[in-house]
């Protein structure tokens, strides 16, 4: 029983793991700026929801490469200049 | 139709459709209840097909972390609920007995199901054949 119950709480917290090993800062908040934007309106932009964007700004969720490039696109600089990885 | 007028409407239709469907099973009219919950079911669909709900990919995202949180939890909990219901209850209390089957041929559904749709969802992302 004791078994079990660990073995399902190591379930859950892999599952709850979100990459925990890759650190990603972006540069949003300072290319919104450059570019006048407010958060709702990046949004719009890139077809998300402003918790979206909010959610990425803070760090607490990655976006996938497709959004990624999206706003890259968006700001009309290069992935590796927004999203900065680090160990 | 912005999110919030949607949310505001939906959750309005939604009492009153419940308060609609209570009082008509109070008064045992039973095809009155019927017809509000249909009535409710087209207003829903009315408001949403008007609505501009937009589901990005961290939305999606929540919602697939949930379901497996979900299902880690509850298939193994009824497995476990419909053996012990089975074992224990085994003669003397057999509505629990049957109780237990049925929890356990529940739990098997469940397990088949995810085996189907991890299958179809590792074809459909490709991967290449399984060691």
């Amino acid at each position: 029983m004791q078994f079990l119950i660990v073995t399902l709480v190591k379930n859950m917290v892999v599952v709850m793991k979100n990459n925990s090993d890759l650190v990603v800062n972006n540069r949003i908040k300072v290319y919104r700026a450059k570019q006048d934007l407010t958060q709702e309106e990046l949004a719009e932009m890139l077809g998300v929801t402003r918790q979206t964007i909010i959610a990425i700004e803070s760090g607490k969720y990655l976006p996938s490469l497709g959004l990624a490039l999206k706003i890259a696109q968006a700001f009309e600089a290069k992935i590796e200049d927004i999203f900065v990885s680090s160990k | 139709m912005k999110e919030k007028q949607y949310y505001f409407y939906r959750n309005l239709t939604i009492v009153f459709v419940s308060l609609l469907i209570g009082v008509a099973f109070s008064k045992s009219l039973y095809f009155l209840a019927l017809c509000g919950l249909l009535t409710g079911m087209l207003i829903l669909l009315a408001i949403r097909s008007q609505a501009r709900i937009i589901v990005d990919e961290r939305e999606t995202s929540i919602k697939e972390k949930a379901a497996q949180v979900t299902y880690i939890i509850f298939a193994p909990t009824i497995g476990l609920g419909g053996f012990l219901l089975i074992v224990l209850a085994r003669g003397q209390y057999y509505y629990l007995s049957s109780l237990g089957v049925v929890l356990a041929y529940l739990a098997l559904f469940l397990l088949a199901l995810y085996a189907i749709s991890y299958r179809y969802f590792s074809k459909k992302y490709g991967g290449g054949h399984e060691k």
